[in-house]
């Protein structure tokens, strides 16, 4: 019988597994498949499921509010209002470059950034400076109400405007 | 598989990198164990070798080696529900519901904490009475007792000053209570009220003052005595495993 | 003791070169005396593996509770209304009892205090050292002074109407006069052991059966008002 066994673990290497090594196996596996959990779980536990944050949605009012052909800052949510002809658009007003806010020069008619010297036309695009991208369109519409809605979080590519 | 795990195992221990951190090197020798414990800054604190009968469960129930468990999940659990906790009034009170609604874990965690922080005053008030009991507290260990009853007392208020951090009814009332007891002592009672909340009522500063201390200064506190705990263990001659002839013995007493 | 060594003991006057170290080993004072050697094994593995596991079951349980246990939380904090009855976490209830009887300066500083220090002193005092029966001498005289220092206590907490920590001394008394009584030659293994007991042994488990009757009785049988309830009824 002694015989036996003593076989049995001096062969485990080539065929099957003795006890021992089964059970190394065993161990490490659960403890990885724990450590598993551990991450999945941790990374779930680290990032918030709420944020007491304000919201991205902001209302900028009623659209008479807005003189035509102008362009208005409104700072405490950082974008800018813009009306033209064809009609209403909203930009960033979050400077690309590192996040500084920016004015509107209206004796200039550029978008100018006072950190480092980035300048936008009204549309957004660059006219030079450090900044890599123009300033970004805003998601628009009108509410039910009437009021202009602006998502900040929701950038638009294609120059849509919002007809009043 | 050509090469079991251990050989792997073996050799990566064998590496430059790894001689590089650890300096003990493969090997299950006696020399090599011992290298483990030595050559680590944390594990030198305990002493290469132990007397064998010391770990019979039934010599300590192991009561020291559970309580310093317990702690150690506290500090994790701790650690972690400080990331969703504001100590301000009342903050820390929907921070309490966001662990309990919408922080993932955040219940398992909270619970855990609790839990456990009630296993840690049972565990070493046990410990206590065990090493009474089977007289480990004689010298030359009577310093090591001392460091232990101020353990006993880092523990209570720990658990004290966590009690209120809930900011709920128990928590509130069950502070007001202590503060005034406290400040039934004698000439200073006031004194170290007004010190211990911050002001004359339980509000801000003293949710403050208990966060501190409950996060920052006891656990501190008890990590320095933990070691010196351990470090007298060590150099009092290692953990009293009770004299297997003694003059009781012989006289038939047990 | 062992066979005599063939070599000299003496002492050289230059104490880096022969230190020397005289132990005056007094009866019964120090632990280690009568065993000459020791089975040792390595810290490593041996010490750490097992304190591994125990802390690995600890956290087990521990895991199950949380999983199975919420922990409590009432409302938010209000300074206008105390809740009835308001109790202190359960390590405090035996303080909490206490202070339903003294003063706040006698319950609350007085008696924790003088816990804490009798508890520090206790290795200092050479009859807590000392492994010998209360009884073995002067038994007479010893078991006239417990029964006086008993009755004392016993008339001190009457006058004071704590009739919940009358019972654990009396209790702690009875076996006291029951181990004076017997000898380390009674008939019962139980007298024997009870004889063989030492002064510590008695103050502590006296101090263990009020703690855990004192916190027993403000767990569940303390409700509104602080006043008297049966578990069993409410």
């Amino acid at each position: 019988m002694a015989d036996e066994t003593k076989k049995e673990k001096s062969d485990g290497g080539e065929e099957g597994l003795d006890r021992r090594q089964f059970f190394v196996r065993v161990g490490l596996g659960s403890l990885a498949v724990a450590g598993l959990g551990t991450a999945v779980f941790g990374y779930q536990f680290l990032s918030p499921n709420v944020l007491y944050e304000p919201s991205p949605i902001v209302n900028a009012g009623k659209p008479g509010g807005y003189p035509p052909d102008s362009v208005t800052l409104d700072p405490a949510t950082g974008i800018f209002v813009v009306r033209e002809a064809e009609g209403f658009f909203a930009l960033s007003a979050v400077c690309t470059h590192l996040g500084c806010l920016t004015a509107w020069k209206p004796e200039l008619g550029i978008i100018a950034c006072p950190c480092h010297g980035s300048k936008f036309n009204r549309d957004g695009t660059k006219i030079t400076g450090p900044a890599p991208r123009p300033l970004p369109w805003l998601r628009m519409w009108l509410s039910d109400e009437g009021d202009l809605m602006v998502d900040r979080s929701n950038l638009i590519a294609a120059r849509e405007f919002v007809r009043i | 598989m050509a090469k079991s795990l251990t050989t792997y195992l073996d050799d990566l221990r064998d590496s430059r990198v790894w001689r590089s951190i650890f300096r003990s090197g493969p090997g299950q020798s006696n020399l090599h164990h011992a290298l483990v414990v030595q050559s680590n800054v944390f594990l030198h604190l305990f002493s290469v070798k132990a007397r064998k009968r010391v770990l019979d469960f039934s010599v300590t129930w192991y009561l020291g080696a559970l309580t310093f468990g317990s702690f150690l999940v506290l500090v994790i659990t701790g650690v972690l529900l400080m990331l969703y906790y504001h100590p301000s009034v009342p903050l820390a009170y929907t921070d309490m519901k966001d662990l309990q609604f919408v922080v993932s874990s955040g219940v398992f965690l909270r619970n855990l904490h609790r839990w456990s922080a009630h296993a840690m005053v049972l565990l070493v008030f046990a410990h206590m009475f065990k090493v009474f009991y089977r007289g480990a507290y004689r010298p030359p260990r009577e310093f090591n007792w001392v460091i232990g009853v101020v353990l006993l007392l880092i523990t209570l208020f720990l658990s004290y000053t966590g009690y209120l951090l809930p900011w709920d009814q128990l928590a509130f009332w069950a502070v007001t209570v202590g503060s005034n007891i406290a400040s039934a002592v004698p000439v200073f009672g006031r004194h170290i009220r007004f010190l211990m909340l911050g002001g004359n009522l339980v509000n801000a500063n003293a949710l403050l003052r208990f966060y501190v201390l409950h996060c920052m200064i006891l656990p501190l506190t008890a990590i320095f005595f933990i070691a010196i705990h351990f470090w007298r263990i060590r150099k009092d001659g290692g953990l009293y495993a009770g004299a297997p002839t003694t003059v009781a013995e012989k006289e038939g007493e047990r | 003791m062992s066979d005599p060594k063939d070599f000299t003991a003496g002492f050289d006057s230059n104490a880096r070169k022969a230190p020397v170290r005289v132990a005056f080993i007094t009866r019964r004072t120090s632990p280690q005396v009568k065993v000459a050697d020791e089975d040792q094994v390595m810290t490593h593995p041996g010490v750490f593996f097992r304190v591994a596991v125990a802390v690995e079951l600890l956290t087990i349980a521990l895991v199950a509770l949380a999983l199975a246990w919420d922990a409590p939380l009432e409302g938010l904090a209000d300074p206008m209304h105390t809740p009835n009855p308001a109790k202190a976490p359960w390590y405090f209830l035996g303080l909490q009892e206490l202070l339903h009887y003294f003063p706040p300066v006698v319950a609350g500083v007085l008696i924790p205090t003088l816990v804490v220090i009798g508890l520090i002193v206790i290795p200092y005092f050479n009859i807590n050292i000392q492994a010998e029966s209360l009884w073995a001498r002067d038994g007479a005289r010893r078991l006239r002074i417990v029964a006086v220092v008993a009755l004392a206590l016993c008339v001190f907490l009457a006058v004071f109407d704590v009739w919940v920590a009358l019972v654990p001394t009396v209790v702690i008394a009875a076996f006291m006069f029951v181990a004076a009584r017997s000898s380390a030659q009674s008939a019962s293994r139980m007298r024997r052991w009870l004889y063989s007991k030492t002064l510590s042994f008695w103050i502590m488990t006296w101090f263990l059966a009020e703690a855990a009757v004192l916190t027993a009785i403000g767990t569940f049988f303390r409700g509104p008002g602080w006043s008297w309830v049966w578990p069993w009824r409410s």
